[in-house]
């Protein structure tokens, strides 16, 4: 039997809303801290990053997808006395 | 040499410097460098894409020698405090941690059950608890039994500038406590500053009355000088007071006297 080539589909953006300090954002499926973070313009060095209320780590961002309805926190230390 | 010694960590400076309120981040960063300050405070605020300039991690550690204390300000429960203090410990390394739980923000007068059992938890945690409180001598030792490294009694209220109100209940902390004591808010001029030292204070947290000045970094370095005049005159013994005069010259042997 022909193999029949194989077929290159565009499969289309799905999209999910998570809540980024406290607002709604809308961002594509499967991505991940590091995604958001370029998004916002941050390079991730000084900021804290918390989903559902668990701290997830630098080295950890990379590999952490979001889902939908997720609480993401992004923290920064501001002034203060 | 004379250096502020807190748990295992030692400061040659016993100006801390907090970093709210400033015009500017470069304003502030300047104040930093010219108060010599070595510890300075910061909080644990939501990312702002608006307001980068909010976030002082990075300008902050770029300075050499400061080391970071964050506050948990915000915080009107120990349950929020402990938290907020495990995710800047994650972000900043630092030991340190100025647990700061005031529920009310008329006053922001620090809740002295929630900061107890805040620095109870964070003390057994491993972390260098520097809590704000009222001058409350009981509180002040049993903040002392349960592990924390200083503590830091208000002078008056957070940025009244209204001094040393609290003076005559900070010399009862300062006699009974065998951990340092700073005080922490209120302070107007480096006057103050050198009579908080002068009274025996191990150090002073200042931010008000420097980010508020017309010239930040010209006050910053009078509160260094303050600071550093007061702990030198305190290591040296200040005289004893008298109700009556004690002449400096001598009151005989005047000329034209009659023997």
């Amino acid at each position: 039997m022909k193999k029949r080539p194989k077929e290159i589909v565009q499969k289309p953006l799905k999209m999910i809303t998570i809540q980024l300090n406290g607002e709604s954002e809308s961002l594509p499926e499967d991505s991940t801290i590091i995604d958001l973070l370029t998004r916002i313009g941050s390079d991730g060095k000084t900021v804290a990053t918390l989903v559902n209320d668990q701290v997830v780590r630098p080295p950890e961002r990379t590999a952490h997808a979001l889902c939908e309805g997720d609480r993401v926190e992004i923290l920064v230390f501001a002034g203060g006395g | 040499m004379d250096h502020l010694q807190l748990a295992a960590h030692t400061f040659s400076s016993r100006l801390i410097l907090g970093t709210g309120k400033f015009s500017s981040a470069a304003v502030m960063l300047e104040a930093v460098k010219a108060s010599g300050a070595q510890l300075v405070t910061v909080a644990l605020r939501r990312f702002n894409r608006e307001q980068l300039e909010d976030d002082l991690f990075g300008p902050l550690s770029e300075l050499p020698g400061i080391t970071l204390m964050p506050n948990t300000s915000g915080a009107s429960t120990a349950a929020e405090a402990i938290k907020a203090a495990n995710i800047s410990r994650e972000l900043s390394g630092s030991p340190f941690i100025k647990v700061e739980i005031h529920p009310n923000p008329q006053h922001l007068m620090p809740d002295p059950i929630e900061t107890m059992e805040a620095a109870r938890v964070l003390a057994s945690e491993g972390f260098l608890v520097m809590p704000y409180i009222s001058p409350d001598p009981v509180l002040a030792k049993r903040l002392e039994e349960v592990g924390c490294a200083s503590v830091m009694p208000l002078g008056s209220a957070i940025g009244s500038g209204q001094g040393l109100a609290s003076a005559a209940m900070l010399s009862i902390i300062i006699r009974e406590s065998s951990i340092p004591v700073i005080v922490d808010a209120g302070l107007r001029a480096p006057s103050e500053a050198a009579r908080a030292m002068e009274m025996g204070c191990s150090a002073v947290l200042v931010n008000s009355a420097i980010a508020a000045s017309d010239n930040p970094a010209e006050m910053a370095a009078a509160f260094r000088d303050s600071t550093d005049a007061g702990r030198r005159a305190f290591k040296a013994g200040l005289m004893r007071e008298s109700r009556e005069a004690v002449a400096t010259s001598p009151l005989t042997s005047f000329l034209g006297e009659q023997s």
